[in-house]
């Protein structure tokens, strides 16, 4: 699984899909770095991270995943993968992490701002752990949603706009009916930003994560089948 | 070893490939052949477990494909066709990447990538990038791909596909070399590639095996005549009397005047009898001079042409012997309905005829 990740993650960088994500997601921070920190006078660095995963995970969870599995199977590179002795769920969950990599690279990049905001005053580093780890489990989340999507395409564009669409809608959806609420991913980050690990939201981040990664291991396997 | 027994894929009601078996043995180079369409690219597919059989099983070196996948997969080299790669790698990352997918233990990956790297050429574009090297380096490095992590079985899906002459002869070379240490399908649809290749030849058509023979003895079976091509210098215009003085000529005719005096005849005569000699015996006597004189080879084209002609052929007659029966039986069956028609309609008039009978006896009540 090492090789996948390795993999992927130096694929991210070696076009310009990583540095696009990174870019992107250091942007809408630094927007809301300057709108929540920097125009206010507050070491609260938590709405930051709070809008990087409210707006930031709509743009960049497509470009992340939307290659994923299209284009390997369009380009035909799948039965290389399909035909090694690693099996699908090690496919899938290194294609995740090497995902998540880039994500990483950005969160690491945003201790900036902590650094920034605690040069001129006393603040307290837990609220951004957490911050973090929750931002980090919400990817995880919106990657799964991504990683699904590419998984039942061969159209990379196709993938992006179903895991847009996803994103989205699952935004508005909580307004019609509260059946939906379950299914916006941001209503599981709330608690994070203000320093507190809160079980529900773990719990709620991973069960979510977890189907689509179970789908996503499905669809692969049922492939085989029916390919 | 290879061993695929009764196998199936069906994609809903089109069946890719028909109910196959056939075995092949370690340190063997296999060929398989077919038209487009015919099931080559499936049955490796369902060879290195890319996709599932419907029907039948798949054991590689006594491995099942579906029951025990990751060893099966474990003893496959695999390279498929229109070369998949990752063009933004270069040689030496392709290959180390895929010595990593095949679990090559970590000590021996270097050493391993290497070998395989100079086995295949690419020692000297090793840190190219991929996207940036010619097609026939593209194939090399896929071969490369396959190669790595030393498999016994090898799986070459129309490896020379797209290459120029002199880079088909190298990998031809490539692919009987490795035939010494490795079990080894090659799918093509070029026949000289897999006669020169290949021990032993399985031809597939619309999903069924058509033939397994060695091929020499696949031209040596589908040849009906024998085929001389003659180049002679003839005065006095005597070629056309020579057949009446060898019994066993069936035909001579000319291809093509030279026109420097010299003419060129086809004579083709029946497969088992040679007339060579005869030639030479009768020829001088004649007063006409041999310049040449060659035997045409009845090529692997020939043998696969006509199999796979000579199949379809069946199916077609099948086919349309299943539509008469069909036809019949509707026939039948028409007629069966008129009779019944008419049956009833004679009933009811019997009927009638009583019930008016009826009245009439108890009128007369």
């Amino acid at each position: 699984m090492w090789a996948i990740i390795k993999k992927e993650f130096k694929s991210y960088f070696l076009s310009p899909i990583g540095y696009v994500v990174v870019g992107i997601l250091l942007l809408v921070s630094s927007i809301f770095f300057y709108l929540t920190s920097v125009q206010t006078m507050s070491v609260d660095l938590s709405s930051l991270y709070y809008y990087m995963a409210l707006y930031g995970l709509i743009i960049v969870a497509p470009i992340l995943t939307m290659r994923m599995f299209a284009e390997e199977r369009k380009t035909g590179t799948e039965q290389l993968l399909l035909t090694s002795p690693i099996s699908i769920t090690k496919i899938v969950f290194g294609k995740l992490i090497g995902a998540l990599g880039v994500i990483i690279i950005t969160l690491l990049i945003s201790f900036g701002y902590y650094a920034i905001v605690s040069f001129f005053a006393k603040t307290s580093i837990i609220p951004v752990l957490t911050s973090m780890l929750g931002f980090i489990l919400i990817s995880t989340a919106a990657i799964s949603v991504g990683m699904l999507a590419s998984s039942i395409t061969e159209n990379q564009i196709i993938s992006a706009v179903i895991t847009i669409a996803f994103l989205l809608m699952s935004l508005f959806l909580e307004n019609i009916s509260t059946i939906f609420t379950k299914l916006s991913i941001i209503n599981f980050y709330n608690k994070f930003p203000s320093g507190i690990v809160s079980l529900t939201e773990v719990a709620g981040l991973v069960s979510f994560s977890f189907v689509f990664i179970a789908l996503t291991i499905l669809v692969m396997n049922r492939r085989r089948v029916s390919h | 070893m290879i061993e695929v027994k009764n196998v199936t894929k069906k994609y809903g009601n089109f069946t890719a490939v028909n109910n196959i078996s056939f075995t092949v043995n370690d340190g063997e180079v296999v060929g398989l052949l077919g038209p487009n369409g015919a099931g080559k690219s499936t049955t490796m597919n369902m060879i290195t477990s890319f996709i599932e059989q419907t029907e039948g099983t798949i054991e590689i070196n006594g491995y099942d494909t579906i029951k025990k996948t990751k060893q099966a997969k474990k003893q496959i080299g695999y390279m498929p066709e229109n070369v998949p790669l990752y063009p933004e790698l270069t040689v030496k990352e392709f290959v180390t990447y895929m010595a990593e997918l095949k679990l090559v233990a970590r000590a021996k990956r270097k050493e391993n990538v290497q070998e395989v790297l100079k086995e295949t050429g690419l020692e000297e574009v090793q840190n190219k990038i991929i996207k940036n090297l010619s097609r026939g380096y593209k194939q090399r490095v896929s071969m490369a791909g396959a190669l790595v992590g030393n498999p016994e079985v090898l799986i070459l899906d129309e490896p020379t596909v797209g290459l120029d002459p002199k880079q088909i002869i190298e990998i031809r070379s490539l692919i009987k070399n490795l035939g010494k240490k490795h079990t080894v399908i090659v799918s093509s649809h070029i026949l000289s590639e897999i006669s020169q290749v290949c021990e032993r030849v399985i031809i597939l058509n619309k999903g069924k095996i058509v033939a397994i023979d060695t091929p020499a003895n696949l031209e040596e079976k589908t040849k009906e005549q024998n085929i001389l091509y003659l180049t002679v210098e003839d005065p006095e215009e005597k070629m056309s009397s020579v057949q009446s003085k060898i019994k066993d000529i069936k035909e001579i005719s000319m291809v093509k005047d030279n026109e420097d005096g010299t003419k060129q005849y086809k004579v083709i005569s029946e497969a088992q009898k040679d007339v060579r000699k005869n030639l030479f015996e009768v020829l001088p006597k004649e007063g006409i001079t041999i310049f040449e004189l060659k035997k045409a080879e009845a090529s692997l084209e020939d043998a696969f042409i006509k199999l796979v002609e000579t199949t379809e052929e069946k199916q077609e007659s099948k086919k349309q012997k299943e539509d008469k029966n069909k036809q019949e039986s509707k026939d039948e069956k028409k007629e069966k309905k008129q009779k019944e028609k008419a049956n009833k309609q004679e009933e009811k008039e019997q009927k009638k005829k009583e019930k008016e009978e009826n009245k009439d006896k108890g009128g007369k009540k």
